[in-house]
């Protein structure tokens, strides 16, 4: 399975929808798509991985990459993701302490 | 080289090159190798993770001069344990040094926090990482 990405903007964030598998393969054109929406000025956003599968540590580079990003604009990232296989990740890791991880995107988009 | 399966004598090989887009197939077959063992699924998904995350490691690694770049080769067998070893000519920092990140994330965090039985080690010029997993 490739990687999907579809963007949206509501709420003044981007919503960032990931499906497939996000690895050494994949990773660059999630790193690629967060790189253009930083350049075009959109600094708040939300990655939404209800649909990805599949996460390794290439895609973990992407997303704090991404962080920096955000945060070198006085941005916010913020994560969706419910799926325990995933979550158990970014805890073996320790990112799970520096992502703000949601449930819902309705979670993720009340936070101030 | 294209990606290759062989079945040997004590369970499974594959050799793929040095090319990110065949390491999803690398873990199909983890999978379904891990799936034999008749654990459970979390068991399955944690194989999968380790032997991609592996592998992926070894592809992006430098390779020694050559006409070249050798293949990635993904041993599996099951046997008391769940053994795979993950092998690829060239040498790797067996220990991360603080600007070794990727973005901010330690090359080998993820395989030394999720494998209990992890091990990097040199042989002939080339670096193994081997794993295992208990059996029930």
């Amino acid at each position: 399975m490739d990687l999907s990405l579809e963007t949206r903007h509501e709420d003044g964030h981007t919503i960032i929808e990931v499906g497939g598998e996000i690895d050494v393969y994949t990773a660059p054109k999630l790193r690629d798509k967060i790189t253009e929406l930083v350049g075009n000025g959109d600094y708040n956003l939300v990655i939404d991985m209800e649909k990805v599968d599949f996460l390794d540590s290439t895609g973990l580079g992407v997303l704090v990459g991404g962080l920096k990003k955000v945060r070198a604009h006085d941005g916010s990232m913020r994560l969706i993701c419910n799926q325990e296989r995933l979550l158990k990740i970014f805890r073996i890791t320790g990112l799970a302490k520096v992502f703000a991880i949601h449930g819902s995107q309705a979670d993720a988009l009340a936070e101030r | 080289m294209p990606s290759g399966a062989a079945r040997t004598a004590t369970g499974i090989t594959v050799a793929i090159a040095r090319d990110p887009a065949l390491v999803r197939t690398v873990r199909l077959v983890a999978a379904a190798v891990a799936r034999r063992t008749s654990q459970d699924e979390e068991f399955v998904e944690e194989v999968r993770l380790a032997v991609g995350e592996a592998c992926a490691l070894l592809v992006g690694q430098d390779v020694l001069p050559g006409p070249s770049p050798s293949p990635v080769e993904v041993r599996m067998r099951v046997e008391d344990r769940l053994r795979v070893s993950v092998v690829a000519a060239g040498s790797v920092a067996a220990q991360d040094a603080p600007t070794s990140d990727i973005d901010g994330v330690e090359p080998w965090a993820l395989l030394r926090g999720l494998i209990d039985d992890f091990e990097i080690s040199q042989d002939a010029g080339s670096t193994v990482l081997s794993m295992s997993w208990p059996l029930s």
